[in-house]
């Protein structure tokens, strides 16, 4: 299997022994070959070869194992246990050492070039401390479970009697996976939190989507919206800095612009660069000046790198503008 | 689950890159049409609308994310423009539209989310799920902008 093939693989083979040893699994193990998935799951022999029954493709270990930390072996029920095993691998060596890193580090990674159902696979959480178990493993933990593999990258557990051909259970990965999306998307929309969260309920996640698509839809309304009460608020299309800074002048009461900075710098940016700045139509030459200056938020200074200007007459000139209250929320 | 948010990204630019860009979108659009004055407002709405959707799109990564590119390319084809980019169409044929999505309670409401999310009608629901979360944090970003913006000018 390549759970344990992929597992003995990724030590580089040589290592495998102490590896497994590591592991402090038991004497059976010992005796399985380094490619017996089994042994990682420290069954007793009668359900390992049940189990063995139900994997249908040959270990390809060999090969699972030069695709590095997505062929690693990431059961979900082997969280649990490999999760005692975490603070052993931590004081194993280099080795395991690297292993998490490499499995901490892969875990950031977007896993969605890979087979779709990677993402659900808390690889990262096999090396992981306990606490970090995802929510997935503690719900299909149970003792009789089988296991089945897709790809090479996909390992699944199947809850208790339930279907284990490679479409169920390629479906359910997708369905987790969707399921993660869903959450995060749960998070994003106020509101959304009422909704049940567990996914047992088909009504539930439809009332999720419909909120999201709700959501959706308000913000994109409100956005015509404002883009209205902008068209109506300046009279002409050209929205020239100049012109919506000269009007900001005229009503900056009230602490609705909170940018000091661009206050400052963007009259004489105007006056002095409006020829420069309009002839350079693509956008990267603008890009230029703002950028810099966004980033450090200085841009005073920035100013005076790029254009020379002396800008402290502009300062006492923004004094006047009440920076305070000239604040637009950034 | 903190493992799944590890690998979906969905950071979005801090609000002054949107503001800036929506402002320079919006001089752009002065500048492409400097001798005809629109002064239907409908006119001017639609270009600050569109302004606003572009700027977006730009502010958030270009073509970091399908959203924006299916937004960009959508924007640059009414403009007569050409624009290329290294997309990845993903041609999803009917019969892999079968496997992929299955549930059809689900699959309904993605149906519709698709239909508002740009560059939505060939994504995976998967994909399509990440993508609509930094839609969703971009537009949000947007309209604070704008809404700020308009706060800034409108006439006390």
């Amino acid at each position: 299997m390549d759970l344990t093939g992929g597992f003995g693989a990724r030590y580089d083979g040589g290592q495998e022994a102490t590896g497994l040893e590591s592991l402090h699994l038991g004497d059976e193990l010992r005796q399985l070959p380094p490619d017996g998935f089994t042994a990682l799951l420290e069954l007793p022999p009668t359900q390992a070869l049940k189990l063995l029954h139900f994997t249908d493709s040959p270990s390809s270990s060999p090969q699972a194992a030069p695709i590095a930390p997505p062929s690693f072996a990431s059961n979900l029920a082997l969280m649990e246990r490999p999760a005692r095993f975490s603070t052993e691998h931590q004081q194993n060596g280099t080795n395991l050492s690297g292993e998490t890193t490499t499995s901490s580090s892969v875990k950031t990674e977007p896993a969605e070039t890979n087979s779709s159902s990677q993402a659900v696979n808390n690889r990262s959480g096999k090396r992981k401390d306990s606490d970090n178990k995802p929510k997935s493993s503690t719900k299909k933990k149970n003792k009789s479970s089988e296991e089945k593999e897709k790809l090479p990258y996909v390992h699944v557990r199947a809850r208790r009697g339930q279907a284990t051909d490679s479409h169920s259970l390629a479906e359910r990965a997708r369905r987790e996976k969707i399921n993660a999306r869903m959450k995060l998307l749960q998070e994003l929309v106020p509101g959304c939190d009422k909704v049940c969260l567990s996914d047992t309920k088909i009504q539930g996640t439809a009332l999720v989507l419909d909120e999201i698509i709700n959501h959706v839809q308000s913000l994109q309304r409100q956005v015509e919206m404002l883009s209205m009460r902008l068209a109506s608020v300046n009279p002409r299309i050209d929205f020239n800095l100049d012109t919506i800074l000269a009007s900001e002048n005229g009503s900056l009461m009230d602490g609705s612009f909170n940018c000091t900075a661009m206050q400052v710098s963007w009259p004489h940016q105007v006056i002095e660069t409006e020829q420069p700045y309009h002839q350079h139509r693509q956008l990267q030459q603008p890009q230029q000046w703002p950028f810099d200056v966004l980033n450090q938020r200085a841009w005073g200074r920035e100013e005076d790198q790029d254009h020379g200007n002396d800008h402290n007459s502009l300062m006492v000139g923004s004094a006047n503008l009440h920076p305070n209250q000239v604040k637009m929320e950034l | 689950m903190a493992f799944a948010e590890n690998h979906i990204n969905t950071d979005v630019p801090e609000k002054d890159v949107f503001a800036l860009h929506f402002l320079q979108t919006l001089s752009n659009l002065s500048t492409q049409n400097p001798f005809s004055s629109p002064d239907k407002k409908s006119d001017r709405v639609k270009k600050i609308k569109k302004a606003a959707y572009v700027s977006m799109a730009r502010a958030a990564g270009c073509t970091d994310r399908l959203w924006s590119r299916a937004l960009l390319q959508r924007a640059a084809k009414r403009n007569n423009k050409i624009v290329r980019f290294p997309r990845r169409r993903k041609r999803v044929t009917w019969l892999r539209r079968r496997s992929n999505r299955r549930d059809p309670v689900e699959e309904a409401a993605a149906e519709r989310l698709r239909n508002l999310v740009p560059g939505g009608g060939e994504m995976k629901t998967s994909k399509l799920m990440e993508e609509t979360a930094h839609y969703i944090k971009c537009l949000s970003m947007q309209v604070k902008v704008m809404q700020c913006l308009v706060d800034g000018l409108s006439p006390k």
